[in-house]
């Protein structure tokens, strides 16, 4: 009986939850598009959580940095094609016998611009990955280290360009000892007669 | 399953939301590009010319004066130039005067090489972040007023916008009457009665 009164109960309940549901969508990507793009107002890039890279010493290792660019904009990218246009360039400070490897870009798009229909330039939209190499050296002791350092970029939409902006970027990485040297020479081996 | 017709009202709401937002910025790829006007003086300043003297906006009273912030890196700015050139020598002799101010952190050799590849026939004034202030902040560039022979500001375009409209702004700009003949105009109503 009980049960019977409940019913309609429930399904007003969850009908009126799935409206707020609902309306949350539509606040949230109302207010997605309204600032997709705000008249004068200079845009700024997002990176994703790196997760803990694990890492022997004595051993490079790729970290990628996963980047967004809000819709509506563009970013140049590390090797813009006009000597005045900002690269996009990632500047890191390492800690003590942490060296920095290889930093790699991604190959920029090249896309004509309302404001620039006869000369192709050479972006990132969207979302873009910087891959950087570290390598912790044989004296590091092994831990925890912070890495940190800044994405330094220069935004623009199909209109208007805004002054250039430094993202801080960090993560960590967690040093271990480097695996102990095996022999691969069977000769040498002890149980060899 | 049954779908609540309200349900089916908020999904094609969401829908047009997007469909609304997403044609509006497809047909003005400029969305950045807002035209805003202010009638207030435009505030007075002092910076160096690209070449070594001094110039007062004051100085330029009784002219329609055209304030370009711009910057080397700004790709918009480019397109521009050209247009400000040639609308330099269209209405110089009526008494417009377009003066650029460079938002930049290149060197003043850089600015001038930049300048000179353009083929730039009005002032270049090196832009302080103060003087920027004064304008509002000028957070993105280009950024354009158009300021009338009484020192009034009458126009405002953020980004980029058609050589039409802007010689629309100039023309605006032009037809205004300095401050001083508005006085003796006043005055002579003033005498007859």
């Amino acid at each position: 009986m009980t049960t019977h009164q409940e019913k309609p109960l429930n399904a007003k309940t969850r009908s009126a939850r799935r409206l707020r549901v609902q309306l949350t969508v539509i606040f949230l990507t109302a207010a997605t598009l309204a600032s997709a793009q705000t008249p004068g107002k200079a845009p700024t890039l997002t990176i994703a959580p790196v997760p803990v890279t694990t890492t022997p010493r004595a051993v490079a290792t790729m970290v990628n940095l996963d980047f967004r660019v809000p819709p509506g904009y563009h970013i140049n990218s590390n090797t813009p094609k006009s000597e005045f246009l900002i690269p996009t360039a990632l500047k890191m400070d390492l800690p003590t016998d942490i060296v920095l490897g290889k930093i790699e870009y991604p190959v920029g798009e090249d896309r004509a611009f309302p404001f620039s229909p006869d000369e192709k330039l050479s972006v990132y939209s969207g979302d873009f990955t910087i891959a950087v190499a570290v390598h912790p050296l044989h004296s590091v002791v092994p831990g925890k280290y912070e890495m940190r350092g800044v994405l330094r970029y220069q935004a623009c939409d199909n209109a208007a360009c805004y002054p250039p902006k430094n993202l801080p970027v960090s993560f960590e990485v967690k040093v271990v000892k480097e695996p102990p040297a095996h022999h691969a020479n069977p000769a040498q081996s002890p149980h060899a007669h | 399953m049954k779908r609540s017709p309200l349900s089916l009202i908020v999904v094609a709401f969401v829908v047009a939301l997007m469909l609304y937002f997403g044609y509006h910025q497809a047909r003005h790829p400029g969305a950045a590009s807002a035209r805003l006007t202010n009638f207030s003086v435009a505030p007075d300043f002092s910076l160096e010319v690209l070449g070594g003297n001094t110039m007062r906006l004051s100085d330029l009273r009784g002219k329609a004066v055209m304030l370009n912030f711009w910057a080397t890196w700004c790709g918009p700015c480019k397109i521009e130039m050209p247009w400000f050139v040639d609308l330099q020598k269209q209405y110089g002799s009526q008494g417009l005067q377009i003066v650029g101010v460079a938002m930049d952190d290149a060197s003043k050799e850089d600015i001038a090489k930049f300048a000179k590849d353009m083929g730039v026939n009005y002032p270049i004034l090196i832009g302080k972040e103060a003087v920027g202030e004064q304008y509002g902040g000028v957070n993105a560039l280009p950024e354009t007023f158009l300021i009338g022979r009484d020192g009034k500001i009458v126009d405002r375009i953020i980004g980029l916008e058609g050589k039409a409209e802007i010689e629309e702004s100039i023309k605006r700009a032009l037809n205004t009457q300095p401050a001083s003949s508005r006085a003796s105009a006043a005055e002579k109503t003033s005498l007859q009665q």
